[in-house]
């Protein structure tokens, strides 16, 4: 761990805001929390994904099957089997984590090198999927609905809509701290030379396999909690949301949207943008469906072209170059 | 047995279809090294022109080529100038995330535009059927299947016994050395382009009768046609045209013996298989 994970924890600026959060969230109303829950476990998820997405330079688009563990398996055993949520999370974190170390195997087995190992992925996303579809104990296309919330937390349950949001947030502030603390470790210089050069990386003695299985084993376990959360917030666990590759593609575009070499990028794009499309499809009321994808669509395009890197990291350039220090130049001057 | 014959044809003929959307998309990573990943959704695109076509002039579906092919190659053209030219050969990946994008972009728009529903449209084969022995073809299988034929070959053919082509495989196998003896690289990647998407407007009203349409398709022609390109060898084009058969009869014969969904991944399963043990392709290399 580098000093500079310490001055990143001990920032002011990065607890203001998660405090902030937390203030805002004892005023707002249902409607509102629940847009808030979502947008904290979209931070989570694209903060999980960047793990392998961008520290690694690997573009999983098979993260919706580990959402689908996490959220499908965990309410399928519980539902059916009567086993604990809490329980049911470590396993299917436990399966996830094996299904990415496993993806890993196949990337070093084959040198998939970077554009086959998104296209592998997305073979294995479409078939979660299916799978998914297929198997009734899971629930099959129509999904399974998880009983009341009566506030038991030993049952994995957080009591009404407040619950939920803190359970979110600290997730999501779990999540960018262990962002940072990968970014600042060995682990994160070893993904980061494997990514830019791996034949060069292997030359002074980083190993591929190993390093990238822990950043895969990580990531998908981390994507799997989030996915429980998921499913015990939403009470219905839609297959056709959680299980799709769509989630991960919508995923993967938050957090390059943001941009991925820093973890405040998938951070601050999702914070951005999934109460805005919440919102639009709030005002719209079922009406133009999709409006909010074309416009990450669009946002993605604009953003390859115009800043490779992210919005977040054009900002803090944008910042630095008025001469302002914040957590974000911090991290972005020892990070990138 | 017969049902067995039945599936196998069927398959077979599907995948002729499956070749043609698969070709389009190794030609253009051929020449670029960038994969489509929107290319189901241009595919859809080109199947909601055509029904477009239809609804506004009448026209049978194998008709409309003559106006969807030209703006089909338009949109192919201006994808590879406004787009992925602009992002050099160093980020291929950024192309990836780029073309996700635009999936987004396409799917929803054609969900705007036409709804979510299954959409059909009318044409003059759309019912008749053919009796080989105890098998029934249906006829516009039997059409898409030899015009996918007749369309790869005419490919094939070009690619390798054509100056046309010659400039492509050379912008494929060296762009520095091929521009250096006077190939105009960016041209060439262009071409290539319009013809990758443009044959995505013929397939489209090949596979049209008989095939419900819905924006939500476009992820799984995409990955349907990723699959046969890594299963032919990325740019081996007879490769990619066993494969595209391979993966049209393992489907159909999957989903006679496999019940349900769980059949729908077998083509997958035969496409992970192969990948571990035969990572190069079917066929070798040429």
């Amino acid at each position: 761990m580098r000093p500079e994970f310490f001055g990143i924890i001990r920032s002011p600026f990065l607890w203001g805001v998660i405090v902030l959060f937390a203030v805002l969230g004892q005023w707002a109303s249902p409607y509102h929390l629940g847009i808030a829950t979502q947008t904290m476990l979209y931070i989570a998820l694209a903060l999980a994904w960047a793990i392998v997405g961008g520290f690694a330079g690997q573009l999983s688009i098979a993260h919706n099957v580990f959402v689908a563990l996490g959220a499908l398996l965990a309410s399928a055993l519980f539902l059916r089997l009567g086993i604990n949520m809490w329980v049911g999370l470590v396993l299917c974190a436990a399966l996830s984590a094996l299904i990415g170390v496993f993806f890993a195997y196949l990337d070093s087995k084959f040198s998939l090198g970077h554009l086959s190992f998104a296209l592998v992925t997305l073979a294995f996303g479409e078939v979660g999927m299916l799978i998914v579809a297929g198997w009734d104990f899971v629930g099959g296309a129509s999904g399974l609905s998880l009983p009341r919330d009566q506030g038991r937390l030993l049952n994995f349950e957080f009591g009404g809509a407040r619950g939920y949001f803190w359970a979110a947030l600290a997730l999501a502030t779990v999540y960018l701290l262990i962002n940072y603390a990968i970014l600042h470790s060995r682990l994160g210089f070893y993904l980061r030379t494997l990514r830019d050069n791996e034949a060069a990386a292997q030359a002074v003695g980083v190993y591929p396999f190993r390093n990238k299985a822990i950043a895969m084993a990580i990531s998908a376990a981390m994507t799997s909690v989030a996915g429980t959360l998921y499913a015990r917030f939403s009470n219905f666990v839609d297959p056709s949301f959680l299980a799709s590759p769509t989630l991960s593609i919508e995923i993967i575009l938050i957090a390059t949207i943001g941009g991925l070499t820093t973890p405040l990028g998938p951070a601050v794009a999702a914070i951005v943008l999934v109460p805005f499309s919440e919102l639009l499809r709030g005002w719209l009321g079922g009406q133009l469906p999709g409006l909010s994808h074309i416009i990450y669509g669009f946002l993605i395009v604009a953003v390859i072209l115009a800043s490779p890197r992210g919005l977040v990291p054009l900002l803090v350039k944008i910042f630095r170059q008025r001469g302002g220090k914040d957590v974000a130049t911090i991290s972005m001057q020892k990070g990138a | 047995m017969d049902l067995f014959l039945q599936a196998l044809s069927q398959g077979i003929l599907v995948g002729g279809t499956y070749a043609l959307i698969a070709l389009g998309m190794a030609v253009i990573f051929s020449v670029s090294g960038m994969l489509n990943f929107a290319h189901g959704d241009f595919l859809l695109i080109g199947m909601y022109l055509a029904y477009a076509v239809f609804l506004s002039l009448n026209l049978d579906p194998y008709l409309s080529v003559l106006i969807t092919f030209p703006v089909m190659c338009l949109a192919g053209a201006g994808l590879y100038v406004f787009l992925l030219k602009r992002l050099g050969a160093s980020h291929l990946l950024m192309a990836v995330q780029l073309t996700l994008g635009l999936s987004f972009i396409a799917q929803n728009t054609l969900l705007l535009t036409f709804g979510g529903e299954p959409i059909r449209v009318p044409s003059v084969v759309e019912t008749d059927l053919l009796l080989v022995g105890n098998v029934i073809i249906r006829t516009p299988q039997l059409i898409a299947f030899f015009a996918a034929l007749l369309l790869s070959a005419a490919f094939y053919a070009t690619l390798n016994f054509t100056d046309a082509g010659r400039r492509v495989r050379a912008v494929q196998q060296q762009p520095r050395a091929a521009a250096l003896i006077g190939i105009n690289v960016p041209l060439v990647r262009t071409l290539t382009f319009a013809l990758g998407i443009g044959v995505l407007a013929i397939a489209a009203v090949l596979i049209i009768p008989g095939t419900s349409m819905a924006p939500a398709h476009g992820l799984r022609w995409t990955v349907i046609a990723l699959i046969t390109v890594v299963l032919g060898g990325m740019t081996n084009f007879v490769g990619i045209f066993i494969g595209a058969l391979l993966i049209g009869a393992s489907e159909s014969l999957a989903t006679l013996y496999v019940s349900g969904t769980l059949g729908m991944i077998v083509p997958y399963a035969l496409f992970i298989a192969l990948v571990l043990f035969r990572p190069e392709g079917i066929l070798k290399r040429t």
